[in-house]
């Protein structure tokens, strides 16, 4: 495999472990690690040291007391003491030497006095010579006479615990380390899961879905005393806004009651007027300026009945480009007598569950407004697009891009439609039907103009199944 | 003069309905529970009926499936207060001849309940030729002309036309208009059925002849009867 293949390959690998190291549970894991490991150093250290201590110690008591019984031999007892000695020593353990009093070799295992080492009684610790081919400790005592005693030991023995103090070091060090990362990494997985989780949700809500709750384990952890502050507030939220909803949709309906009364008795006295009459035309503004307001009190209706309804009822597999083309047909005459053309295209045969009423009543208010807002000689195209999606563009004025999440939301109004009439609510009955499907929808600029996105890719985002 | 009975629970809209109908020249019994619209219905002579879809006793979608059960099919317009266009298809789904959304124009009521009775006397006389007027149109081979000149239709200006001739003489709103001739169930925006109605005069008005299509403003449109 090519590295370049490798690379590409390992680079998700890369990023999962990068996104592992950088949670809470993995920098603990490692930063107890490294205590961990710092306090076996520490502990091995000083069982080394004070094992060495005591070793020394035996060793200088030993090498004291054999010098002792040298020292109390007589010259002439000394040389065959030296030899006996040595001759008893099978392991070759033992330094025993009666050197002249000029460091010349008189009698013993050393054919010189050691540089370093000095006839005062004080021990040295002195490396392999070619006399003494292992590392020794030594004492030198200089004798009545003047000839030098040297006596010592071979103290290979605490190099090789020093090795292997400084083995299990390493090794432990390794097995920590080791460890440390594995469990770091393994006990990472599952916050991070949780986290992602927490994330996700918290994505969904800020989009808007408020009936959406942050996930809460029955583990009662810090994460969960987070995901239960959240939902608290979202719930609080919720609420807050069921009761501007509430409250918008009772005043709506509640006058809507009225209001259709006063329109009927208005009707019939403008009927009753005659056509010469000037308080006919009065009547008649009042009426269009009522079905105003009705039209707004029956979208706002309109949006908190979708809004109620369940997702997937009565979803059938649709034809996005069937929509797309019902939809040029039915405004074709309205966009011929602005003077806008209206395109259609795709290709048939794409499947969509959806309900194919309400996908096209939003298909609707996107053409609609799409040849609102197109000046005459502009173009509308309505199209079915892989993805799949439908996508209405226009190349009218446009939305400006401060402006394009807000014309989303309930009674805005931006700058261009000032003047047009309309309840201001079209775009939102398009989002709560978009929304209701699980399917998302985004405006564009389509320099110059506007398009609207219907992006009917499944969407897990949505309301409950 | 047609006899209605209106099957409706609530006072004041039983009331405003009755002296709308009775304006309009009809004859009208009122009861206020399912049941009982049921047998006052089962007992027949009626030439409409206006159903309310929540009723206390029995509601209203069983209220038209007994009376269809009992081989009765008097026309029946159902009145709600549930306007979702699911709402709408189940109510005629069940054998509702048509659905008004409450709160309503009564001048809506009528004209609906008008249109109604006269989609009845259609099917009984199934005539393939209808005529206002100097204006035919011949509804098996698909044409239709003013005096001597053929006129050139496209196939919704031609159901638009259909619509409006067999409701002569009747105000049609622009809402009934779309659900009756295109069978959408939403509001299609600011003057999409103004657009239609405006070429279908073009093709039916020639220059100089009187205008057949007249508008009635805040109220919809008719061609007026002969």
């Amino acid at each position: 495999m090519p590295v370049s293949a490798w690379l590409d390959d390992a680079a998700p690998v890369r990023g999962w472990l990068q996104e592992v190291s950088r949670t809470t549970t993995a920098r603990l894991t490692v930063l107890y690690g490294l205590i961990f490991a710092f306090g076996i150093l520490a502990l091995l250290g000083v069982v080394y040291w004070q094992s060495e201590l005591y070793l020394n110690h035996r060793v200088d008591r030993i090498l004291k007391a054999r010098a002792d019984v040298f020292l109390r031999a007589t010259p002439a007892d000394l040389p065959r003491l030296i030899r006996e000695g040595l001759a008893v020593d099978g392991a070759q353990i033992n330094v025993y030497a009666l050197l002249s009093r000029d460091g010349a070799p008189l009698e013993g295992n050393l054919r010189r006095m050691p540089a370093g080492l000095t006839p005062d009684g004080a021990s040295v610790d002195l490396p392999p010579t070619a006399d003494f081919p292992a590392q020794a400790r030594l004492i030198a005592r200089r004798l009545p006479w003047g000839e030098i005693l040297v006596v010592g030991r071979d103290v290979s023995q605490l190099t090789e615990m020093r090795a292997i103090v400084l083995q299990a070091l390493g090794w432990s060090a390794v097995v920590i380390i080791l460890t440390g990362l594995v469990l770091g990494a393994s006990l990472s997985l599952n916050p991070l899961r949780r986290v992602r989780a927490l994330q996700a949700a918290c994505r969904e809500i800020g989009d808007g879905d408020l009936r959406r709750r942050m996930p809460v384990s029955s583990r009662h952890d810090e994460l969960d005393m987070f995901a239960a502050t959240v939902n608290h507030t979202v719930e609080e939220v919720e609420r807050l806004m069921a009761e501007v909803k509430g409250a918008t949709e009772t005043i709506a309906h509640d006058l809507r009651t009225p209001l259709t009364r006063a329109r009927a008795r208005l009707s019939r006295l403008e009927q009753s007027l005659g056509e010469a009459d000037p308080r006919a035309e009065d009547a008649l503004w009042v009426i269009d300026e009522l079905d105003a307001v009705l039209g707004r009190f029956t979208a706002i209706l309109r949006i908190s009945e979708l809004e109620a309804r369940r997702r997937r009822e009565g979803f059938v597999a649709t034809d996005p480009a069937d929509l797309a083309r019902q939809a040029a047909d039915l405004y074709g005459p309205l966009a011929e007598a602005r003077g806008v053309s209206l395109e259609t295209s795709g290709e048939a045969g794409g499947r969509i569950e959806a309900d194919p009423k309400l996908l096209f009543e939003a298909l609707s208010n996107l053409v609609d407004n799409a040849i609102k807002f197109t000046p005459a000689g502009g173009r509308v195209e309505v199209r079915a697009e892989a993805g799949p999606r439908i996508v209405v563009q226009d190349n009218g004025p446009g939305v400006p891009e401060a402006e394009q999440a807000a014309v989303l939301q309930r009674f805005y109004r931006g700058e261009r439609d000032r003047l047009t009439p309309g309840s201001g609510l079209g775009l939102s009955i398009v989002a709560a039907i978009v929304r209701l499907h699980g399917f998302h929808l985004r405006l564009e600029d389509a320099d110059p103009g506007l398009r609207a996105v219907i992006d009917c890719a499944p969407h897990d985002a949505g309301l409950p199944a | 003069m047609a006899k209605v009975l209106v099957i409706e629970d609530d006072d004041a809209t039983a009331q405003e309905m009755e002296s709308c109908l009775v304006a309009a020249g009809h004859q009208v019994r009122r009861e206020a529970d399912g049941a009982d619209g049921l047998q006052a219905a089962l007992g027949g002579g009626f030439d409409a009926i206006t159903l309310d879809r929540m009723l206390p006793g029995m509601n209203g979608l069983e209220v038209v499936g007994r009376l269809h059960g009992a081989g009765v099919y008097t026309p029946v317009l159902m009145v709600s207060a549930l306007s979702d266009v699911d709402e709408r298809i189940a109510g005629l789904r069940a054998g509702g001849d048509d659905y008004l959304t409450k709160p309503f124009d009564p001048g809506e009521l009528a004209a609906r309940l008008e249109v109604m009775l006269r989609r009845r006397s259609w099917v009984r006389e199934a005539s393939p030729v209808l005529q206002v007027g100097e204006l035919e149109l011949d509804l098996v081979r698909h044409s239709a002309r003013r005096g001597a000149r053929e006129i050139e239709l496209l196939p919704m200006e031609f159901k638009l036309l259909e619509f409006m001739m067999r409701n002569a003489g009747q105000t049609l709103s622009r809402r009934m208009i779309f659900e009756t001739v295109w069978e959408y169930y939403f509001d299609p925006g600011t003057n999409l059925i103004e657009v239609y109605v405006s070429r279908l005069r073009k093709a039916i008005d020639a220059p100089g002849e009187r205008p057949l299509i007249r508008t009635v403003r805040g109220q919809g449109y008719k061609i007026d009867a002969g």
